[in-house]
């Protein structure tokens, strides 16, 4: 196992560690709320989707700029926004369940991407965009992730009581104010912004885990919202820390080592959390 | 002041009723009754401004933002919603520019009225169907709306729950707040609602309710 010097001295020997280690501890405290609220709100699965279909705008932007940073963001950006906001104004506007509509439009836009690269003729490395490297964290990258992050967690303080409600109650809010699709709005959007920045630092898919896993694990832990918010971000942050410290130690890819911690902390609390974990009783039923 | 002028409403292309007038005052108690599927949850809903009439139009005097509370029949609350039933009754003070201090006396004050301070802060999954809808009734009272709208209020509450309730309506009636309840329980309608909306199919009846429900009936009326 390491020892304690460990723990520490990759970072502070090595500015990329450094800069994968910053970047990543944002990410993890700005998906965190974002991946408590999806649970909440029953959409655990839109990350997946969502961060599948930001391809086709990462293609396009691929097409015309190459593989240039600014291009594939907003291209990303560009794609996921349009796609979520489609979803949620057919949502409100038919009924439609949002997972059913966010399930319908993804497979359209990844469908889109795929298509865009084959006509394009050019290989973009797809594995790269799904996966991504957390050690390739460069200055601009680590920037923008920190503006995203302090963006994204201020935002989510400023719509936190009206998405509560909306997502609670939706009926009541609609009684009481108008703000129930701004925050819905603006939730979408702040998921979006997340993943795309994230997609650079460690892989699209891989972001999708950073924000949900650590969130589902939390569940096992408080019945209190803001309880919940602050135990998701924190095991958010451990698995960023050991992730990358397993990474550099035994030469793993980080993406997937910092998922795979905290798919293990994930695994812990539904053992042994303390809020209807597997040895806790009573069991109560899952529906209701 | 709930005032409906040619109004239709249901499914599109299934209006539940032919076009229908009537005027329900400010200050006003007013039962509505009728058959399973006759449209009396949509009609709280169309007034709420949750569902849009077929035709026809409504009018009320107050904003629709705010000043109209809506206790809707079947809650689909997620009973894992990770709050306690403090925070979901203090929802209620939405929108109130009330101090810190008041909003806290106030909140006490509901918890004690609806016989639920020992359960301030139980997390919404430990508390019962009638707790939850004693909570929801906590949090109307809150929010002080002149125009209150009930679905089945009654649902869900026991005996002792159904007392409080009628008291609480009294209550609001006193104050001069305009309610409108769906209730089933005719008996009790003759004996605490003075006013009728009976909806069927063909048209809608409005006017006393003793005059409308005039023998005591035998069985509640589905």
């Amino acid at each position: 196992m390491l020892s304690a010097p460990q723990l520490w001295q990759p970072f502070h020997e090595f500015v990329f560690m450094r800069r994968a280690l910053l970047g990543g501890l944002v990410l993890a405290c700005s998906t965190a709320p974002l991946g408590v609220f999806l649970i909440l709100r029953r959409m655990s699965l839109i990350g997946d989707a969502v961060a599948h279909g930001i391809l086709p705008g990462a293609a396009l932007g691929f097409w015309f700029a190459g593989l240039s940073l600014p291009a594939l963001t907003f291209g990303g950006l560009g794609a996921g926004l349009s796609m979520a906001g489609l979803a949620a104004w057919i949502t409100r506007r038919t009924g439609l369940r949002e997972d059913a509509s966010l399930a319908a439009i993804y497979p359209i836009s990844l469908a889109s991407g795929v298509l865009i690269l084959g006509i394009a003729g050019k290989r973009l490395d797809l594995l790269h965009l799904l996966f991504g490297s957390a050690l390739a964290v460069d200055g601009p990258t680590l920037t923008g992730m920190l503006w995203v992050s302090g963006f994204s967690m201020i935002a989510m303080a400023l719509i936190y009581k009206p998405l509560l409600l909306d997502t609670l109650d939706p009926l009541f809010l609609q009684t009481v104010s108008r703000l129930g699709p701004v925050a819905h709005g603006v939730f979408l959007t702040l998921v979006v912004l997340n993943l795309v920045i994230g997609f650079q630092a460690i892989g699209a898919l891989m972001v999708v885990g950073l924000m949900m896993l650590p969130a589902a694990a939390s569940r096992f832990w408080s019945h209190r919202l803001p309880v919940l918010i602050a135990i998701a971000s924190m095991l958010g942050c451990l698995s960023v820390w050991l992730g990358l410290l397993l990474s550099f130690f035994y030469s793993l890819p980080s993406g997937p080592a910092i998922v795979l911690v905290a798919g293990g902390f994930y695994l812990l609390s539904v053992v042994f959390g303390p809020v209807h974990g597997l040895l806790r009783r009573p069991i109560l039923p899952t529906s209701q | 002041m709930i005032r409906c002028q040619a109004l239709r409403w249901g499914a599109p292309g299934q209006p539940l009723t032919p076009p229908v007038n009537f005027e329900l005052s400010t200050g006003s108690l007013t039962a509505v009754i009728g058959a399973n599927g006759s449209g009396k949850s949509s009609l709280l809903k169309v007034i709420a401004g949750l569902q849009k009439p077929l035709t026809g139009k409504i009018f009320l005097d107050v904003s629709r933002k705010g000043s109209l509370s809506f206790l809707p029949q079947q809650q689909h609350l997620d009973r894992q919603f990770p709050i306690s039933l403090q925070e979901l009754v203090a929802a209620g003070f939405w929108g109130s520019k009330q101090s810190p201090d008041l909003r806290n006396q106030r909140l006490k004050t509901a918890l004690e009225d609806w016989c639920l301070s020992g359960l301030a802060h139980r997390p919404l999954m430990a508390l019962s169907g009638g707790e939850l809808q004693r909570a929801l009734l906590a949090r109307m009272s809150l929010a002080q709306a002149p125009l209150l709208l009930l679905d089945e209020p009654h649902a869900a509450l026991d005996e002792l729950g159904q007392a409080l309730l009628w008291k609480h309506i009294h209550a609001w009636h006193a104050k001069g707040r305009t309610l409108v309840v769906v209730c089933h329980d005719l008996a009790a309608v003759r004996q605490h609602i003075p006013h009728t909306l009976l909806i069927k199919s063909s048209g809608s009846v409005l006017g006393p309710s003793t005059e409308l429900i005039r023998q005591q009936p035998l069985t509640q009326v589905a």
